[in-house]
């Protein structure tokens, strides 16, 4: 009997420790259940971030924040956000060329050069350009990949981008199918963009007299788009991948903030009208990228060729090698990227007075004939071991430093009023970026 | 124009000879431990690659080709 007193105490007090315990643990499960399930979603989403901060020499500066997030599903398909601020400020070039005189502008809200807000004058012998220049952007997009058998794949997306002055929204869809053992992709895919422009102070009048101020509303402009891909796995440590792309754009297609300077028999500025570019465009590329990795490096090599039916033929070439330290946790990634194009055939650094007018004419120095050099070099290493507990695998921190200079062909004969002045001048910007992966 | 033209054949060369020769070239799924670390993935450095777009984009008047544009800026 006294073993079954005794018993009977062991065995409330072995329920009332056990109350006990699950009471503390359920405790403790409230007090954690925050960072366990923000540890369980941060389990479920890589994310990559990075800050960019981008300057051109006396011209603009940007401050570009971006996050992505991507998540593996279970049933083999994948989720991808991501989302980009822009901040943009500084002088934007206008069109107009250089001059041996000052010359006065009015940026784009005014009315009349009369009631300007914004007067700016260009010292002579300076490029033209707005020092008012600020803009902001919001982007966002989503793609998602969903399995539809083992070798087969469907994908679909969206994106959207907002400014003060431009909305645009573009769908995507596409189809991938395995092949060859998984060896061999080919991918199909289409895309469809709406853009809805509003320029500040209104849509100019193409071709019109910049002094007149005759401008409209809004405009839009859409774009189809068509892709077709092929991945090849080419052995253990060569990737290639070709794409074919061709798109076309129609609608508003001009710059609303774009002049073209009117010179006359001196070669001095007599006007200055708005530009006017051709309502649709077709561009075909053909991209071809290749990668080839070994224990403690990585080379990639990507060509593209791209043409259009404004006459632009580029040619870009692009190669970066990853040389990872002894340890592979940290690595050096310098980069070189070269490229060229042909000017548009309605591109004219200036207009003659006394010419004959063109339907399409644009001074445009992204039109020019130009070839461009970019220098870079990446550093990242592995925060897996760094972070104590919180560690995962692919965590890493990384800074990368680029240079790029755009270098514009010299266009058609200056008259003499204009010798001695830097009428292509040419572009240096720099770019900073401090990402962190997790 | 000849000279773009012979890029052009090259270019569609190369991609005819990938399609012909992709049924007797490949790995074992074992095979694949450095195929499939990040910097073998395309888009694998994808933050910078859209920064990079970007950038050229509103600079360049070509761009894309590696996967769908969109969602860019207004600045033509």
């Amino acid at each position: 009997m006294q073993l079954g007193a005794d018993a009977g105490s062991l065995r409330r007090r072995l329920i009332a420790a056990s109350c006990a315990l699950l009471g503390s643990s359920a405790a403790r499960a409230g007090q954690g259940s925050f960072t366990e399930q923000l540890g369980r979603l941060m389990e479920d989403w890589k994310i990559q971030s990075a800050l960019a901060y981008y300057r051109e020499d006396g011209r603009i500066q940007a401050i570009e924040p971006v996050i992505s997030a991507v998540r593996d599903l279970s049933d083999g398909g994948k989720l991808a956000l991501n989302f980009t601020f822009d901040s943009l400020s500084g002088s934007s070039p206008n069109g107009a060329l250089p001059s041996h005189v000052a010359q006065t502008f009015a940026s784009p809200s005014a009315k009349s050069l009369a009631s300007a807000r914004h007067l700016y004058t260009i010292s002579p012998g300076r490029l033209p350009a707005d020092p008012h220049y600020s803009d902001a952007r919001v982007a966002g997009g989503a793609d998602w990949t969903l399995a539809l058998s083992r070798l087969t794949r469907l994908n679909v997306g969206g994106k959207f981008s907002y400014e003060d002055d431009f909305y645009s929204a573009t769908v995507n869809a596409g189809v991938e199918q395995d092949f060859n053992d998984k060896n061999t992709t080919v991918s199909l895919g289409v895309s469809s963009e709406n853009d809805f422009l509003q320029p500040i102070g209104g849509a100019p009048a193409p071709l019109s007299d910049y002094s007149l101020f005759q401008k409209g509303g809004h405009e839009t402009k859409r774009g189809q788009g068509l892709l077709l891909g092929l991945t090849q796995v080419m052995s253990r440590n060569w990737l290639s991948e070709v794409n074919l792309s061709l798109d076309r754009f129609s609608g508003y297609l001009n710059d609303p903030y774009k002049l073209v300077s009117v010179i006359d028999a001196a070669g001095d500025p007599a006007a200055y009208v708005y530009e006017n570019r051709p309502g649709s465009r077709t561009r075909r590329s053909v991209y071809l990228d290749n990668r080839v990795a070994w224990e403690r490096a990585s080379v990639g090599l990507a060509l593209r060729y791209m043409t259009d039916t404004w006459g632009i033929h580029s040619d870009t070439a692009q190669f970066r090698l990853r040389w990872w330290a002894p340890g592979r946790d940290q690595y050096f990634e310098p980069s070189v990227r070269w490229y060229r194009q042909s000017a548009a055939d309605f591109y004219r650094p200036w207009i003659a007075a006394d010419s004959a007018q063109e339907n399409y004419v644009s001074a445009d120095s992204r039109l020019a004939a130009f070839h461009a050099l970019t220098f870079g070099l990446k550093y990242g290493i592995g925060l897996t071991d760094r972070l104590g507990g919180i560690g995962r695998q692919g965590a890493e921190f990384n800074v990368r430093l680029e240079y790029y200079q755009q270098t514009i062909q010299n266009g058609p004969v200056a008259p003499a009023a204009l010798q001695g002045l830097d009428l292509y001048p040419s572009l240096k910007a720099v770019l900073l970026q401090i990402g962190f992966n997790y | 124009m000849a000279r773009r033209k012979c890029i052009l054949l090259c270019e569609l060369i190369a991609l005819c000879s990938l399609t012909v020769g992709c049924s007797s070239v490949g790995v074992k799924p074992w095979q694949r431990e450095l195929l499939s670390r990040q910097d073998m993935r395309p888009a694998g450095n994808g933050l910078d690659e859209a920064i990079d777009d970007h950038m050229y984009f509103s600079k360049e008047a070509s761009s894309g080709g590696r996967s769908f544009g969109g969602g860019g800026c207004g600045c033509n």
